[in-house]
């Protein structure tokens, strides 16, 4: 028998099967005892090569493509398509389309928020929270499959707008009156428990400069005391009056806290988007609307501030019917990076702790 | 010291509280086989045609190249579609210049063997 | 049990270790289906539990509202493969499961179910106890060890870990009992809390040996030693078939036995909590009540474990896993000071 008792240091190759891989993350721990001294994250294992792909497909043939970026936030990157196409062909946007697109990101923001508290705490070991929030989680997806036809894979938002203003506002009212009340029980399930403070205090601790550095966006970012958010930029967002949550520890607690306030800002950006939708009159439109695509020659960088980071669509057009050149720039990919650097020196059971902190979902990692 | 250990104990005796409630509300599982999900009229399942002309925009929007047409002089005489490609992007349906491409409610298509999944999707006529 | 002993070595041509083995051979039976089916009926309780903390139904499929299930996935246990590993150590593989079990039963043994059925009657029963119930982490460590993996070898070390964070505390909490009721056999502390439990005297014990045994059962929120978000399921990874079906009887048998000792030490065993018991009082003196009682007084034991167990259930449901620094921090800084101070407390009130 070879046994691992007389080493110093001992590999372990922790995934691409492991439960709280959250997908397949290989991450090459080399450990003395309990504490790693050295990690190194191995991405490529969900490649199905989305960005290839598009360089075969035209416009419209890769547009429900981009929902399998990020399965759980695919209004971001159809949002950031669209965008790309419409700045690079000059398409004016309605106004209405822009509130029920903003309506419907932060619809997905929450969505995708629940599922990652719901998950952390099942990394930390508790099992009741993730039932909870897939609970709610289960409300806005229901409505986002009323809307779009499915429950992960719209396909809603086109070249110039939205496929159609059958939307049910009122339904949308109901679910984030009941989300702003299930956020507080949330809360009083981990906010303050001794355990999950134990846990996350001081964990993980990423500095501004490390942030910054390693190129960290959205939440993460902000949570280490960076008051960065693309929404400012984006001018879909002017109207709309929100804070903009910040943390300064930089752990993975004030990373938690970062998304819990994000839930309620969320829903008090939705609040205002619906409090303008009920006031105009929606125009009705039929959904068999073909967007004339000119496509002429350019490169467009567009972006949005998703559950994850920041993402950007880089486009490449000819003037061919299908784009030259489509890159994502994603920001799980960035958390992933980093963990080669937080990792070092930490406990292994700390381990998941920090991976579930930073929310990484593998398909946008490796496109 | 005590003050920190009163409100841990605080904290998650809330916690506790909090999870027993939900020991006496009802479950909101649904047993799948025997109860069917309720979907919604925009769900997109699987296709149906109704007065299709055959004019083949959706095999130009099809992103996964699972739809085969047939032409017999105007009409198509087949329209198959290859369910072991189609993501149900619904593409298909929404740029339909006829408006003839419904998809339905009907969202099992799972057998044991590949070949049974691409069949011809009937067209009917209204 | 003695009185089936006496009559047995009553019987003149009957050898006398032939009535010592007959009669060891019917309570092991007793015994060991008693566990059985009450570990079978514990993974449902537990399962269907969770279910309803969550909102959710819990297993449903199999039998009525699921009850069978549990049975199903025993007898799927006991007909899949065992898995022989190639570098493993073959005999400790082997040996780990049966003998962690195997202690369990010894634990099972002695616990007194009521008045007479109480198979190990030792004087020194506490003591016993805890020197069986040391046996099953060492034997989780060996099983770690041996199936040369490096998740087990990690949920190994964390049991060891865990073993010496608890094993102090939960002595001095167990002394402290033993100081109140001068005894150390488990009859006689049943017996002396016949007015009153011992819980109303010795709080601050309950808390901690509550607490220390549920590091010893290995449950949330000290479940470390085989966290599955983190290193799979810790010692018994590698292992499958009827040889984790040993390790999973022997958690739970371990978990209702724990729960039994938890309510004979603080809440009177198997004596009923309003003085009388019941079939005395319905039955009045027919002579069926007096064993009639005994068969209650195990229920009384049964109900007050089960009450015990929903609340280990009910923690599971809502708290986090602490880390292995953590476990050792509370236990060193917070809970075996507590425990020594309690244990003060008790020696100056009773002396």
């Amino acid at each position: 028998m070879k046994g691992y008792l007389g080493m110093d240091k001992m590999c372990l190759n922790l995934g691409p099967q492991h439960p709280s891989t959250h997908g397949v993350l290989r991450l090459i721990l080399e450990l003395d005892g309990e504490k790693v001294l050295s990690a190194e994250p191995d991405v490529g294992y969900l490649h199905r090569g989305l960005e290839k792909m598009a360089e075969s497909k035209n416009y419209i043939q890769y547009l429900p493509m981009v929902d399998r970026v990020d399965y759980l936030s695919g209004f971001f990157y159809s949002y950031a398509f669209c965008n790309a196409v419409e700045i690079l062909n000059h398409i004016q946007v309605p106004e209405y389309a822009n509130y029920i697109r903003v309506m419907l990101l932060e619809l997905n923001r929450i969505a995708s928020h629940l599922l990652w508290l719901g998950t952390y705490l099942l990394d930390l070991g508790a099992i009741s929270p993730m039932f909870y929030t897939f609970r709610e989680r289960e409300d806005i997806v229901t409505y986002f499959e009323k809307v779009t036809g499915q429950r992960l894979m719209y396909n809603y938002f086109t070249f110039g707008g939205v496929r159609h203003t059958d939307i049910y506002l009122n339904e949308v009212k109901n679910i984030v009156e009941k989300i702003y009340f299930k956020v507080d029980e949330y809360e009083s399930l981990i906010t303050d428990n001794p355990i999950f403070i134990s846990r996350t205090k001081d964990i993980g601790v990423i500095s501004k400069k490390k942030a910054l550095d390693w190129g960290l966006t959205g939440p993460n970012l902000r949570a280490s005391g960076i008051l960065q958010d693309y929404r400012m930029n984006t001018p879909m967002y002017d109207d709309i009056e929100y804070d903009i949550v910040m943390s300064s520890e930089g752990d993975c607690y004030s990373r938690y806290i970062v998304r819990i306030y994000e839930i309620r800002e969320s829903v008090s950006i939705i609040n205002q988007c619906l409090e303008y939708l009920t006031t105009i009159e929606l125009p009705n439109i039929e959904c068999s609307r073909v967007p004339i695509l000119n496509n002429p020659v350019g490169e467009i960088y567009s972006f949005v501030e998703a559950p994850r980071g920041l993402t950007m669509c880089y486009l490449n057009s000819v003037g061919e019917d299908t784009p030259y050149r489509v890159k994502w720039r994603t920001g799980s990919f960035y958390s992933t990076q980093i963990l080669k650097e937080v990792l070092k020196g930490v406990n292994l059971s700390d381990v998941m702790a920090i991976y579930g902190s930073l929310d990484v979902v593998l398909p946008e990692v490796d496109r | 010291m005590l003050k920190q250990l009163y409100l841990s104990t605080k904290a998650i005796l809330r916690g506790h509280y909090t999870v027993l409630k939900h020991l006496f509300r009802k479950p909101v599982t649904e047993e799948y086989p025997e109860i069917h999900p309720f979907l919604n009229p925009k769900f997109r399942g699987v296709h149906v045609l109704e007065n299709c002309k055959g004019c083949g925009y959706c095999k130009r929007v099809c992103p996964s190249n699972a739809i085969t047409i047939i032409k017999d002089d105007s009409l198509p005489s087949r329209y198959s579609i290859d369910y072991s490609k189609c993501i149900f992007c619904g593409n298909c349906m929404y740029y339909c210049p006829s408006k003839s491409m419904k998809m339905t409610e009907a969202f099992e298509v799972a057998t044991s063997n590949k070949l049974d999944l691409s069949y011809d999707v009937e067209n009917r006529r209204m | 049990m003695n009185y089936l002993l006496c009559t047995l070595m009553e019987i003149p041509w009957l050898p006398k270790i032939l009535a010592v083995i007959i009669t060891s051979g019917i309570a092991f039976c007793i015994i060991i289906s008693l566990l059985v089916l009450t570990v079978i009926a514990l993974v449902l309780i537990e399962r269907k539990l969770l279910g309803f903390f969550t909102q959710r139904k819990g297993p449903n499929r199999v039998g009525l509202w699921g009850v069978l299930q549990t049975t199903a996935d025993a007898i799927k246990l006991l007909c899949k493969e065992n898995i022989e590993l190639k570098h493993a150590d073959k005999i400790l593989f082997t040996l780990a499961p049966i003998m962690a079990f195997a202690s369990v039963i010894v634990l099972w043994c002695l616990i007194p179910y009521n008045s007479e059925f109480h198979l190990i009657n030792s004087s020194v029963g506490i003591l016993l106890y805890f020197f069986f119930a040391s046996f099953p982490m060492i034997f989780h460590f060996l099983a770690g060890y041996s199936s040369n993996n490096k998740y087990s070898i990690l949920g190994a070390y964390r049991g060891l870990a865990l073993t010496a964070s608890y094993s102090v505390s939960i002595i001095f909490s167990v002394l402290s009992i033993i100081l109140i009721t001068g005894t150390m056999d488990l009859d006689k502390i049943v017996l002396y809390q016949s007015h009153k439990w011992i819980i109303f005297s010795n709080v601050l014990g309950f808390i901690v040996f509550f607490i220390t045994s549920l590091a010893k059962l290995n449950r949330c929120p000290f479940d470390l030693s085989e966290a599955e978000s983190e290193i799979i399921c810790g010692y018994h990874t590698e292992y499958s078939g009827m040889r984790f079906a040993m390790f999973f009887l022997g958690e739970y048998a371990e978990l209702f036995v724990m729960s039994m000792l938890i309510v004979v030490l603080f809440f009177g065993g198997y004596l009923s909590p309003f003085g009388g018991y019941i079939s005395n009082t319905f039955m009045g003196n027919c002579p069926i009540s007096s064993y009639l009682i005994y068969f209650e007084q195990t229920i009384w034991l049964f109900i007050k474990t089960l009450i015990v167990i929903f609340s280990i259930i009910w923690i599971r449901a809502t708290l986090p896993r602490l880390t292995q620094f953590s476990t050792l921090n509370l236990f060193w800084k917070y809970i075996i000071p507590v425990s020594m101070i309690n244990l003060i407390i008790i020696f100056l009130v009773r002396f």
